[in-house]
């Protein structure tokens, strides 16, 4: 079989005397799209945050294609990345969509969105330019490429962002519950998007409350507790005959 | 009046003076506030400790007492003297936009500091995620936003800088504020004073409205969407 797109293994994480994850190990696979769910302060946010280093684990491993981020001690004994220049790089490859869009508000949207490609990847301003209104097409806001953020609706943020995700041209992309801040109304829109990036066979990693959308669009759900992984399967599975009580539970209050 | 037509050219030269010493050290001052305030926030422990110390030290003391001892202070040193600098250094003029260009400097630091810490957390998330460099960060997200929420602050800044570069006057320039107490000094015509208010005054507003035009360009982002579209609407008709 082909290398895994990701794969992280046995990641601790402490905040002070809080530990957050207690050893999480994850596949994904080409075209795997893996929904994380599990209640509040069940680490999966941390743990999305811990693949792209916005947060360092404290040990455990994050290999991306085969290669290991590569991590060493500093001098004062905190765990730090080796190589900087390794980390962007990946972190260029692992497209993230956040909870509050984060949004360059400065930017028009179209600016946002060639902005990474450009300064980043190094791609001709034309050739950014024309993929980026064809993405903006794509998730349906190409009418509001000269808006700034601010002028948005959430729902048309959270399209712009995962916009500004997709011109990476990603490899894997991370979701960290995308549709939390959004009005209900207009959580849909946002949904429609990612089922349409899920049957392109992108790799995404999706946490989130949604267990709709896991149940219909993933191909692998994973339920945290207390910072482990409590259940792991196909959505069919975790959702009709889950073996963790905890994860019935959930899925009882929350499906 | 007499007095202010008899000696225009004076008055027309200090006001020049003023307007010079005020650009030249408001962007120079602007140049060295740039790496200080980044010196600033840096985790760097000898970088943020020298720049505290030197933004402490400028603001810390009167714009008065720093002129003196640019002008008369350094030429105490017989290496001073000695130096290359000298020629610049015992002149007033540029003891006078040196004293205007540290002060400014440091202020703008200070300011641009409190831009950097109220730039949005999640803006310079979204920056790390896509693979940004830390230097490519600054250029490209931070600092853009940060002037953006500095800006009016700044704005204040120059025109505090350009009442302040009346002090220039003690150590015998002859900007506006100087041309007027010479002028004085021969004539005992009190309204030279008021004179010279109105031309301070007529600088500032030119100022605070050049600063408010760009301020409304800068911060586009934050208008309503309809008073943009009106906006461009008129420019096109």
């Amino acid at each position: 079989m082909a290398t895994a797109a990701l794969v992280a293994e046995d990641v601790y994480k402490r905040f002070g005397s809080l530990e957050v994850l207690r050893g999480i190990s994850l596949t994904a696979n080409e075209q795997d799209v893996i929904a994380v769910l599990g209640s509040s302060g069940s680490g999966k946010s941390t743990f999305l945050r811990c693949i792209n280093l916005l947060e360092i684990p404290d040990s455990g491993k994050v290999y991306v294609h085969g290669e290991l981020i590569r991590m060493k001690e500093a001098r004062n004994g905190s765990r730090v990345p080796e190589d900087r220049k390794q980390v962007e790089r990946i972190r260029s490859k692992l497209a993230m969509v956040f909870q509050q869009f984060n949004l360059w508000s400065h930017m028009t949207i179209l600016e946002n969105v060639t902005e990474a490609p450009i300064h980043v990847l190094k791609r001709p301003k034309a050739e950014a330019i024309e993929l980026g209104e064809s993405i903006l097409e794509k998730v349906g806001i190409a009418d509001k490429r000269d808006f700034y953020p601010g002028h948005l609706s959430g729902g048309q943020q959270q399209r712009a962002a995962i916009a500004r995700a997709l011109a990476m041209e990603p490899e894997v992309m991370l979701f960290d519950e995308p549709t939390s801040a959004l009005d209900p109304e207009l959580v849909g829109e946002v949904l429609k998007v990612m089922r349409d990036l899920a049957e392109e066979g992108r790799t995404m990693i999706v946490v989130t409350h949604e267990t709709g959308f896991a149940r219909e669009v993933s191909s692998q759900v994973v339920f945290l507790h207390q910072g482990k992984v409590e259940e792991i399967g196909p959505p069919d599975q975790v959702f009709v005959n889950p073996k963790s009580e905890r994860c019935r539970q959930f899925l009882a209050t929350n499906y | 009046m007499e007095y202010l037509i008899q000696y225009s050219d004076r008055f027309i030269d200090g006001t020049i003076i003023t307007i010079q010493l005020l650009v030249t050290s408001s962007i120079i001052g602007l140049a060295i506030a740039v790496p200080m305030a980044l010196a600033r926030v840096s985790r760097n422990p000898l970088l943020a400790g020298g720049a505290y110390v030197y933004i402490y030290i400028l603001r810390g003391t009167p714009l008065l007492v720093q002129l003196y001892l640019v002008y008369f202070g350094l030429g105490q040193f017989e290496a001073v003297r000695e130096s290359v600098f000298w020629p610049i250094l015992r002149d007033e003029y540029w003891c006078g936009m040196i004293g205007l260009t540290l002060n400014t400097s440091a202020y703008v630091a200070e300011i641009l500091r409190g831009g950097i810490m109220g730039v949005p957390h999640g803006e310079v998330e979204a920056a790390r995620a896509a693979g940004m460099s830390q230097a490519l960060m600054y250029r490209r997200i931070i600092l853009p936003k940060a002037f953006r929420i500095a800006w009016p602050a700044y704005g204040n800044e120059v025109i505090l800088l350009l009442k302040g570069s009346a002090l220039v006057s003690t150590i015998t320039v002859l900007d506006l504020m100087g041309v007027t107490r010479t002028v004085f000094s021969r004539s005992y015509s009190l309204d030279l004073f008021l004179y010279a208010a109105i031309l301070y005054f007529v600088m500032t507003f030119v100022l605070t409205r050049v600063f408010r035009m760009i301020e409304r360009h800068l911060n586009r982002h934050l208008q309503d969407r309809e008073q943009i579209e009106k906006r461009t609407a008129a420019q096109a008709a």
